[in-house]
């Protein structure tokens, strides 16, 4: 049982740490995240299963997981108001060329950084985007001119 | 000119708020740095907290950590100054002390353990005055052993009461 409850508040704590540290961090894995989320998975791990090591508590631990993560699913598109609570929304970047700092700020991202991802796209200046869009999935989209 | 994307809105996705998202963001931030200053301060386990009480007959001090988390291994440490004669220096340990905690080791070996209305007595023989026995047990945390229970400790000689401190142990999850 203990195993169980373990989970249920080490999902709820990734949950919150996930949307605590921001989504760019998440999808860009950058050397320093990519540690950040192996760290955190080990710790999480430690947490959960302590000194289990049977076959049972990782069907226990790794089943519940999976439960609370369809359920979050299922809430998010079931209820749309929930959704802002686990994903954020989409963050408009640039708008017919024009960088809004104060969305770039939000997220801890610079021009530099933006204009690197425009560059992964083969767009060569931010002055030829339309639209940037950060996605919820941490990605952000390029729509030309 | 590409117009909006599909289902992006200005209003949510360009101008939107963040007073609400950043006060919730520095909240949670907030607390889990709180959490951490806190675990300095030693309040969340392991640290050693010492207690002692004293009568004309002897000194009995206790060093051991209040907090423990599960699967942790910790030190408990039994002091006791004689002052006058015991014939036998007894340690009377409540279940707090025992329950799901694994006892690695308790030097010196005690000459007798029993169990006494719950309690486990640990008798160690006469002490003379000025006399010192110093007790250590090791122990490991059962994961699943969460709560807060008594763990007192008296010093007995024989069967009558010396001193007795009162402490308490509390497991975090």
């Amino acid at each position: 049982m203990d195993i169980v409850i373990r989970a249920f508040f080490a999902f709820l704590f990734v949950v919150v740490v996930t949307r605590v540290i921001g989504r760019r961090e998440l999808s860009s894995l950058e050397p320093f995240d990519l540690i950040l989320l192996i760290v955190l998975g080990d710790l999480i791990q430690q947490g959960v299963t302590q000194s289990d090591y049977s076959f049972t508590g990782l069907v226990l631990a790794g089943g519940t997981f999976t439960v609370l993560t369809v359920a979050v699913s299922f809430l998010v598109f079931r209820f749309r108001r929930m959704r802002p609570l686990f994903e954020p929304e989409p963050l408009i970047l640039v708008d017919d060329g024009k960088v809004i700092d104060r969305n770039l700020r939000r997220e801890r991202l610079t021009t530099e950084e933006l204009a690197a991802e425009a560059r992964l796209q083969q767009i060569a200046s931010l002055s030829e985007v339309r639209w940037a869009v950060l996605e919820s999935s941490g990605r952000i989209s390029f729509i030309p001119r | 000119m590409a117009e909006l994307p599909d289902h992006l809105d200005l209003g949510r996705h360009r101008d939107v708020s963040f007073r609400g998202e950043r006060v919730a963001r520095w909240t949670v931030l907030g607390l889990l740095a709180a959490v951490a200053i806190v675990a300095l301060l030693g309040v969340v386990g392991q640290t050693p907290r010492e207690s002692s009480a004293s009568v004309a007959a002897a000194e009995l001090e206790v060093s051991s950590p209040k907090h423990v988390r599960g699967g942790l291994f910790f030190q408990g440490r039994f002091t006791v100054d004689a002052r006058e004669p015991i014939e036998n220096a007894t340690l009377l340990l409540a279940p707090g002390w025992l329950e799901n905690l694994n006892i690695n080791t308790i030097e010196p070996a005690p000459a007798e353990e029993a169990s006494r209305d719950g309690d486990l007595a640990l008798s160690f023989g006469p002490l003379d005055p000025g006399e010192r026995l110093v007790v250590y047990m090791q122990f490991q945390v059962n994961p699943t052993n969460v709560g807060r229970r008594s763990a007192d400790v008296g010093l007995y000689d024989g069967d009558t009461e010396i001193v007795t401190i009162d402490r308490t142990l509390t497991v975090l999850p």
